[in-house]
């Protein structure tokens, strides 16, 4: 009920949607647990997937294909109008409907037991820290928690809490200054220079680093609180040292659904080069195409694949490196990460071509006023606190303030990052960037 | 949880001991910060005195030199215009703010459709006010539209947030060069501004801000201040409707009403602006030459006719 509630106080209507996804999961997994036959248990898995992606498609993929086919028609000389579906995207669809799916498909290969319990399994599709932007959970992982009773437990809560505290730190202080000037400079591309495009473009790394993983731990805490363990969702991503590395780091929970449930269906690595490729390819593609209905997204996803491929073909990524190689390839690996993030960005591809050619061919110096000057300063501040708990946590370093033995530093710590959201946190700024997938 | 009770106590008077402790903090670095804002605030808060205010945003801030306007009326004159203060809501703040000190003797308002017009971040520059809380009841009932008045209420190194990286860096960097009694000029730009372009006539009105544009008229005619509407050149072509809302409320309250923009001043002159909204420094000190001298005659017409019992209209500067 707490879950519906949440999900309803952004546009009650939606909830509907959530409802009908969870009842399609909820018998087409009771169904695959009734039959026998794998022909019958295939056709209740395949009937629930096309309802589900139905759903999907008609609310976040059915304009882009109709805008996309209008103009391929009036390109050919047929000035067809193709109707379009006036609706808003219900926030997190992407994100409840690919872990229901989750759930079906798991069933389907008896990884996971049915759950007969309704109300049960609608706490599983709506359980509401994680509702709206992830992390995308295992039925194996939370499903057996709803059944399991919770008694509160002091360090777990304080232990959420923490997580809470730096997960709003990271979006409200590191995220929301950096969007400050990412936004100035990607919605007016046409008054900047390749200076002001290049620094955006190192900024917003940063920008969807600190707003995604933000949230993911803002959910964690929550889950934490209440004595859930949701998945972990980042591991430090910047600090890879190859693209196959940065997507073991990066949305973990969305890289290993996509890797278990399209990527080995398709044959995986297990099968010849071509075909390997191939399936690298469509996956990352469809990763792109998952994020949103818009070319950059496409673009995006496209130019992942291809550099894992070429990865791939090289034999990068397949030692640990150390040293001054270690240096070079994380460098190399985070230059391409920015660049690709420019098409995620970008509000089309002309905008991001702009941008990429800007950076090479018309550097000059960044466009930034004196107040966007001192909220860069407070945005470096932020990265500098991000990058020194990263490193202490990627190389073990004992001086971990939040996870101190001492009682007293753990507590001054909580009090010292609300102090400092309360004075430098953009309070009345965007929501969360991954709502909208 | 006994345990988790005592945490929750520590982190609620921890916190409260930080926010009272960096609120104190946060006013010094207020007090000695040369940012472009803050001693605006502090001036206008303690020191003001002049006969001739002149309010708006940041196209007073930077359009009006008192020094100037000063030397042609033979009055003082003191340019509060508040950079992002879009909005009759921040003007209003100001005004309560001023009042409370001191009676001026004439007001210039700086007016645009966003005075009157529906916005997206309607209530987001009332945040720059914020250090001033607790000083002025009438000014404060501004944030219980925002609903952020008990946010400052309880925390007082919150009322710092909006400005707090631009005055900590204040501190180190002087942004105060060039100020003439509130005004700071604008750099001569690179390049000018290069096409003229058009900008829409909007109706959306905002029926709230009809309201404080009325009691901001109130409020100087009952403490007999002469409010002056006034719209400084901008680089962009309007129709002659642009303003008329705002025409309306100055003609029914006898506001003399000053408009630079309708009538295309300087359209041959993009040297003159910084971009299509602004002027630079040389702009500005041309504008306010030719505006002291209009403003002048507008005062003594209006003092003529208040003398002969008539209500004034409304003045187009330049027809």
């Amino acid at each position: 009920m707490a879950s519906y509630y949440f999900y309803m106080n952004w546009e009650p209507v939606y909830a509907i949607l959530l409802l009908t996804s969870t009842i399609v999961t909820y018998f087409a997994a009771l169904s695959i647990g009734h039959f026998k036959e794998k022909r019958k248990k295939k056709l209740c898995l395949v009937s629930g997937l096309v309802l589900n992606l139905a759903i999907l498609f008609l609310f976040k993929y059915y304009n882009f294909l109709a805008s996309n086919i209008e103009e391929a028609l009036l390109a050919s000389g047929l000035g067809i109008h193709v109707p379009e579906f006036h609706m808003l995207l219900p926030v997190g669809i992407s994100f409840y409907i690919f872990q229901a799916l989750g759930y079906s498909i798991d069933v389907y290969r008896q990884t996971t037991k049915v759950e007969h319990d309704f109300l049960t399994y609608a706490l599983f599709v709506s359980f509401f820290p994680q509702l709206v932007a992830g992390p995308i959970e295992r039925s194996r992982n939370l499903l057996p928690q709803f059944q399991q009773r919770h008694r509160f437990s002091y360090d777990e809560v304080m232990a959420g809490v923490r997580l809470m505290v730096w997960g709003y730190f990271l979006k409200l202080v590191l995220a929301d200054r950096c969007g400050l000037y990412v936004d100035a400079v990607f919605n007016n591309i046409e008054m900047h220079n390749g200076g002001s495009y290049l620094l955006a473009s190192l900024l917003f790394p940063f920008q969807i680093y600190g707003d995604f993983a933000g949230y993911s731990l803002i959910a964690i805490g929550v889950a934490r609180v209440l004595g859930f363990h949701l998945m972990e969702n980042f591991r430090r991503p910047y600090f890879a040292c190859s693209i196959g590395e940065f997507w073991h780091r990066w949305h973990i929970s969305l890289s290993t659904w996509f890797k278990d449930y399209v990527y080995i269906p398709l044959g995986g690595n297990r099968s010849n080069k071509t075909r390997h490729y191939f399936n690298l390819m469509v996956t990352f593609i469809v990763s792109g195409i998952w994020h949103g209905a818009n070319w950059t997204f496409l673009c995006w996803g496209s130019l992942h694949g291809i550099l894992l491929c070429i990865e791939k073909a090289c034999g990068i990524g397949k030692q640990d490196y150390s040293g001054c190689k270690r240096l070079s390839h994380w460098a190399v690996t985070f230059a391409l990460v920015c660049l690709s993030w420019i098409f995620f960005r970008a509000s089309n591809l002309n905008d991001a071509v702009i941008v990429v050619s800007g950076i090479f061919c018309n550097m000059g110096i960044p466009n930034v006023t004196f107040a966007m000057f001192s909220e860069l300063c407070l945005a470096a501040f932020a990265m500098a606190l991000l990058v020194i708990r990263e490193l202490s946590d990627e190389f073990s370093w004992k001086w971990h303030i939040s996870k101190s033995h001492y009682w007293l530093v753990r507590h001054l710590y909580i009090v010292g990052m609300i102090a400092m959201i309360l004075l430098f946190g953009v309070l009345d700024g965007d929501q969360f960037i991954y709502f909208q997938f | 949880m006994k345990k988790f009770i005592a945490s929750l106590v520590f982190i609620i008077v921890g916190l409260f001991v930080t926010d009272r402790i960096g609120g104190v903090g946060m006013n010094w670095v207020y007090e000695h910060t040369n940012d472009v804002l803050s001693p605006k605030l502090r001036y206008i808060h303690q020191e003001i005195h002049e006969d001739v205010v002149l309010m708006g945003a940041s196209r007073c801030h930077h359009h009006y030199l008192p020094s100037i306007l000063s030397r042609t009326l033979g009055m003082s004159v003191y340019n509060a215009g508040v950079g992002g203060s879009n909005n009759i809501f921040s003007h209003y703040m100001v005004l309560c703010h001023i009042l409370a000190r001191y009676t001026p003797k004439i007001i210039c308002l700086e007016v645009m459709p966003t005075d009157y017009c529906q916005q997206t971040d309607t209530y987001h520059a009332l945040s720059f006010f914020a250090p001033l809380f607790g000083y002025n009841q009438a000014a404060d009932s501004v944030y219980q539209l925002a609903e952020t008045y008990y946010q400052y209420h309880i925390s007082h190194l919150y009322r710092y947030n909006a400005k707090a990286s631009s005055n900590l860096l204040g501190l180190v960097l002087n942004r105060q060069v060039g100020n003439d009694n509130g005004y700071i000029p604008l750099p001569k730009p690179n390049p000018f501004p290069k096409e003229l372009t058009t900008e829409d006539t909007k109706n959306d009105i905002d029926s709230l801000k009809i309201r404080y544009i009325q009691r901001f008229a109130d409020l100087c005619h009952e403490r007999r201040i002469k409010l002056i509407f006034t719209v400084s050149p901008k680089f962009t072509i309007v129709d002659s409707a642009h303003y008329h809302i705002l025409k309306d409320i100055a003609k029914e309250n006898g506001i003399p009403f000053l408009d630079y923009h309708t009538c295309r001043l300087y359209h041959d002159h993009a040297e003159y602006f910084k971009d299509s909204s602004h002027l630079w420094d040389e702009g500005a000190r041309k504008f306010s030459q030719e505006f002291a001298n209009d403003l002048k005659n507008t005062i003594e017409k209006q003092t003529t006719e208040s003398e002969e019992q008539h209500t004034i209209g409304y003045v187009i500067a330049c027809s």
